[in-house]
């Protein structure tokens, strides 16, 4: 009971906590080795990660390469920006 | 530069870099035109928000929520372009002073023993990560002048546009061959 009890409470903070992405745009000017190191050195992925998320944008026009509360994603996109890549976050549903 | 690596890795982590002559000139305007660009956006936040280049520099965090895109940039804008400025301004720092033909007491760092013409730049690792954005930043700010559309093709014609694009794919080379020696 207390358990269930918990594990509910937990289920519902991690949603309330965590409904934010942030996303990475494609644009015609990013290289796409330098795009897959920023994502390698600044979100700590592996090479290969890197490089998924990497073609993802390139292909997809976007990826999801974070997620959680609203105010670590604006923290995240304004790295991306320092990093000049086109970064902007929304709700995780949007 | 052809057969010859640009860049090479110390053991102590910084890098070697190597550019003809003419080439530190060409950073050197490019990075100076950047500080300026940059150090104007940053004290006057109404240009940053009129001039196209500052749109890509700084795009809208929110793509739907124009309150929540102005309040972002309200609190993230000057920050930005003044690390963006900091950068150019150590790209700018490490290639040395003004070079003179014939008067090498002026070029900056140690020419290469029998390539006498080349200039040899060393970059810490910090010097690196403002290399990597600012030849982004570049490339961003010459994409708004060429007029790249979305699909990369360029639109600008006039007697600019050849030496602008040629600038362009340089410093995507550049920035290419940067990226291979320190992300191995």
């Amino acid at each position: 009971m207390t358990k269930t009890a918990e594990r509910t409470q937990l289920h519902e903070q991690v949603v309330l906590d965590r409904p934010w992405v942030t996303l990475v745009w494609d644009d015609p000017v990013n290289l796409m080795s330098y795009v897959a190191y920023v994502f390698r050195s600044y979100f700590g992925v592996t090479p290969k990660q890197a490089e998924r998320l990497m073609l993802q944008v390139h292909n997809n026009g976007r990826a999801v390469v974070a997620t959680g509360n609203r105010e670590s994603m604006e923290r995240h996109v304004e790295a991306m920006h320092g990093y000049g890549l086109w970064a902007t976050l929304a709700k995780a549903d949007e | 530069m052809s057969g010859l690596r640009r860049f090479t890795r110390q053991e102590s982590g910084a890098l070697l870099a190597q550019f003809e002559p003419i080439e530190v000139d060409l950073l050197r305007l490019a990075a100076g035109q950047l500080v300026e660009m940059l150090d104007a956006g940053a004290t006057d936040p109404a240009l940053a928000q009129t001039d196209g280049v500052f749109g890509r520099l700084l795009p809208d965090a929110y793509r739907d929520d124009d309150e929540a895109a102005a309040e972002f940039r309200r609190f993230t804008a000057t920050g930005l372009l003044e690390r963006k400025a900091q950068n150019a301004q150590i790209v700018l720092n490490s290639l040395g002073t003004k070079h003179e033909t014939g008067l090498d007491e002026t070029v900056p760092g140690d020419t290469v023993p029998g390539e006498t013409d080349l200039v040899t730049i060393s970059l810490d690792p910090d010097a690196v990560q403002a290399w990597l954005r600012s030849l982004t930043d570049l490339r961003l700010t010459l994409a708004d002048r060429l007029q790249i559309s979305p699909d990369g093709v360029i639109h600008l014609v006039g007697e600019d546009a050849p030496f602008l694009r040629e600038l362009y794919e340089w410093l995507g080379m550049l920035q290419e061959e940067l990226v291979y020696t320190i992300d191995v």
